[in-house]
């Protein structure tokens, strides 16, 4: 999974490093002219460019050398800092490089791609065949400044519920269906000597992913929300979801406070880890993993078993279904936290400089990355070592040749991977690679919860919706307070209790933060989405 | 610091150029050009990085339009300034900066002046030396490798102090999420880090003090603790206010990268400071102008504060900057 929280430490260093970039920002020089200048952003694990063979290609649509600029790295520090200076090469490429965010406040550096479809013929095509692509890359007020990608197979939800079976079976426990349950199998868990190393204290019954200042995402027992019949996007984010066609947010909803009240009694209980809101995600990573063939966590989320335990203790825990929060909850009012917007397409991959020179081979190579063999390459690797070709638009992905690496890290190591812009057409057929394989079967306790959720009426479009500068604007300063807030007494809740007695001032406090008018924004633009919609 | 300091000579002597009658600069540059010379690039070095960025300040009272760039977005005024202080967390943040700054400023006085006063006792040259080494290096050590130690040894459920203050029956202390241990940690941490450092200046000034006030007061029968009294404290008086004020500058800049690293939900409510705000609103939610326009209200105040620190310095005890 991509690694959210690394931002912590490197962002810690943007204060000065963006400073002295200012200054040196205006230096350069020594580039080939004729050259057309893209840069990339890679993944921490993902080799040059020049060692992928499917770039050839690339070159040969643009007709001309291709520069590339690859960053690793602290994308975000350069970031600001390059666009500020204006000074941008003729084609960025990755996963939201450029948000959204960005277009709305540095007006006119972007190549609005909108009257450019006659050349883009591909990426008309995926705009046809898939309307929510465009919704996705059209502005409010209709420029395209940036494509997103389609990925298709990925699953509906990051988050995967785990528990450790093989600890059941020691303690002669069925999986739990209710949040009482869980709570007796937590109980036992921390009591009894688990894991049977023979330390009864050494178990972990739950624990999760860090929630930042910012808000929730994968893997958090936000998902528990889905329990109460509250369907969530991306783990959470910045709380808000949609019921019967109204806007709300859940930071303010009953419903959240009886969440937080249930993870406060397992936390008094001692039953939660005891660093839950201290450690970063590498920390809660490794906990996970154990100690050798001694697994440590008995209960937790993840995006594959293999990836949260390890490959070797992979095998101790099983998926379960969504629990319900009590035994009178009927099984059509579950859900869970639907993440496809964000899994199977990647948002503004792909952006152009509006002053480029060489607008014609840049695009042109825009054009070729949503070519149908391109794409899987991108996404995959090459066609002979990493993707076998059957004919008849079928294609299988081969394991990895390093037979030490797993094929997530393979796929990261050999291309782009999920940072490339692409189409994977919905007629072909695709033989998967394992992680995919396995995220999709440890999703299907989780199939009946997430067919309950209505992507088009259920959730936040989030990532469909477009809002205009001053809106923008005024919610990332609405948030940064309203979060800020929220997040804390999420924290001391959990911690030291009190839920219930704190909230009503803790709901007006909110409101006076402005998250009513946050609502209001959202409920607006919604109309206003639903209204497109017809 | 020291530049302030080693740049007051050279201004003092520019001052006392002789008076005579003609053009004066002309006369005070023939006479001084040598030492203009050797200004130069300090003050080419000043202007570059500290006058000329200042023109950005501007961006405070303009909307930020990227297009028209820094200096042509629309006058809007004292606006992003109001907003800052009509913000609910306006007071938060203020009480947080001072409660932390202040909370820094006298516990990195008080221990750096302590820590050479006692080093200064410690008989022969090895053991000074090894004490003095040893104290002072832990400056070097870079602030996220600080926090990632303080992390280990403080950690709820593994971390070495959390477990050594459990054998004396304090269970579950939680010093990382605690709201009430944050400044404690953050300022001993601080001190523990910074206190031998800082030091190196007034075991300086102590190794400037006339070893013969030493021996005539043994002869007058003073003890240790009278000789500290009477002649190092007096000797250290100079250096201890000079420092002070520079420290009164800085305020309200409390460390961005240590109190950013040991931010979580649990202590936000006391470790939310001016300069994390900063960064959370102005880099990652593109909000320039209200950024600068608060780091330009802090500025302002360190200052203000630099200013009065140094009229009450000239006033009590005849010593000050300028």
């Amino acid at each position: 999974m991509t690694h959210t929280t690394e931002r912590r430490g490197t962002a810690a260093l943007a204060g000065i490093a963006s400073a002295a970039l200012l200054l040196s920002a205006c230096g350069g020089g020594g580039e080939d002219d004729n050259a057309l200048h893209i840069l990339v952003v890679k993944h921490a694990l993902t080799g040059p460019m020049a060692d992928m063979a499917w770039v050839d290609e690339l070159e040969d649509a643009a007709g001309i050398p291709i520069e590339w600029e690859e960053v690793s790295a602290d994308w975000d520090q350069k970031k600001s800092t390059m666009l500020a200076a204006g000074d941008i090469p003729d084609l960025i490429i990755g996963t939201n490089a450029i948000t959204d965010a960005d277009m709305v406040t540095f007006t006119g550096l972007f190549e609005d791609l909108g009257d450019d479809m006659d050349s883009l013929p591909n990426v008309q095509a995926m705009f046809d065949a898939l309307p929510e692509t465009e919704l996705m890359a059209t502005r409010p007020d209709g420029e395209v400044f940036s494509v997103p990608s389609y990925r298709r197979f990925w699953p509906q939800t990051a988050t995967r519920q785990y528990v450790n079976q093989q600890w059941l079976d020691n303690l002669g426990l069925e999986q739990p269906t209710t949040w009482d349950e869980l709570h007796e199998v937590l109980l036992a868990f921390k009591n009894e000597d688990a894991n049977g190393n023979g330390d009864p204290d050494d178990e972990i019954p739950v624990d999760w992913s860090p929630a930042g200042e910012g808000g929730f995402g994968y893997f958090q027992p936000t998902v528990f929300l889905g329990s109460l019949g509250l369907p969530t996007t991306n783990g959470g984010g910045s709380g808000y979801f949609v019921e019967n066609g109204e806007v709300g947010n859940f930071l303010t909803d009953p419903r959240y406070m009886e969440l937080v009240s249930f993870l406060h009694e397992l936390y008094a209980d001692g039953l939660v880890s005891q660093d839950v809101m201290t450690q970063d995600y590498s920390a809660y990573q490794s906990v996970g993993r154990g100690d050798g063939d001694v697994a440590k966590v008995g209960f937790s989320w993840g995006w594959t078993a293999s990836d949260r335990f390890g490959p070797q203790l992979a095998d101790q825990y099983a998926p379960i279904a969504p629990l319900a929060a009590d035994a009178s909850m009927s099984a059509d009012d579950l859900a869970w936290t639907y993440d496809s917007y964000s899994l199977n397409y990647g948002l503004n991959t792909i952006t152009m400089s509006a002053q480029s020179e060489k607008k014609d081979a840049a695009l042109k190579v825009i054009d070729a990355f949503y070519d149908q063999d391109l794409s899987l390459q991108a996404l995959w690797g090459d066609f002979g070592e990493n993707i076998e070709e059957l004919g008849n638009n079928a294609y299988t992905v081969l394991p990895p040749a390093d037979e030490t690496l797993d094929s997530s890290s393979w796929k990261w190591t050999t291309t782009l991977a999920d940072n490339s812009p692409g189409w994977i057409r919905d007629d072909i057929e695709v033989t998967l690679p394992t992680d995919i394989q396995e995220a999709v079967e440890d999703e299907a306790p989780l199939t009946d919860a997430l067919a309950n959720i209505d992507p088009a009426s259920d959730i936040w479009p989030g990532e469909l919706v477009k809002m205009s500068a001053e809106d923008s604007s005024s919610l990332a300063l609405l948030h940064t307070d309203i979060l800020g807030q929220a997040m804390q007494r999420w924290a001391t809740w959990i911690t030291e209790g009190g839920v219930e007695s704190e909230w009503d001032d803790y709901v007006s406090q909110l409101e006076g933060l402005g998250l009513t008018e946050a609502v209001e924004i959202h409920q607006r633009y919604y109309d206003e989405y639903l209204a497109s919609q017809g | 610091m020291t530049s302030a300091t080693t740049v007051r000579p050279a201004g003092g002597g520019a001052a006392r150029a002789p008076r005579r009658a003609g053009s004066r600069p002309a006369r005070h540059l023939r006479r001084y050009w040598q030492l203009w010379v050797m200004l130069a690039p300090a003050i080419a070095f000043v202007a570059v990085f500290a006058y000329v960025p200042m023109y950005g300040l501007q961006l405070a009272f303009r909307e930020f339009d990227f297009a028209a760039g820094i200096t042509g977005g629309d006058w809007v005024g004292l606006k992003y300034f109001q907003q800052f202080f009509d913000s609910p967390q306006f007071w938060t943040l203020l009480r947080n900066t001072v409660v932390i700054s202040m909370s820094t400023l006298v516990a990195g006085f008080i221990a750096p002046i302590t820590l050479a006063l006692m080093v200064n006792q410690v008989l022969g040259r090895r053991r000074k030396k090894f004490l003095q080494t040893a104290t002072y290096l832990p400056h070097f050590i870079s602030i996220v490798v600080i926090v990632g130690m303080l992390h280990v040894f403080l950690s709820p459920s593994s971390g070495l102090i959390t477990r050594l203050v459990g054998l004396f029956g304090v269970d579950g202390a939680n010093f990382l999420g605690s709201a009430s241990a944050f400044v404690p940690v953050y300022v001993i941490s601080d001190v523990w880090q910074h206190a031998g450092w800082n030091s190196i200046i007034y075991l300086a000034a102590l190794a400037s003090v006339d070893t013969q006030l030493y021996e005539a007061a043994k002869i007058d029968g003073a003890g240790r603790f009278s000789i500290i009294r009477h002649i190092d404290v007096p000797a250290l008086v100079p250096t201890m206010i000079v420092l002070l004020i520079l420290n009164m500058g800085n305020v309200l800049n409390t460390g961005f990268e240590k109190i950013f690293l040991m931010q979580n939900p649990l202590n936000l409510g006391v470790s939310e400071v001016i300069a994390t705000y900063v960064y959370k609103i102005g880099i990652l939610s593109n909000q320039f102008s209200y950024a600068t326009a608060i780091g330009l209200f802090n500025t302002l105040i360190n200052f203000a504060f630099l200013m009065v620190a140094n009229q009450i310095a000239k006033r009590v005890s005849n010593t000050s900057l300028w």
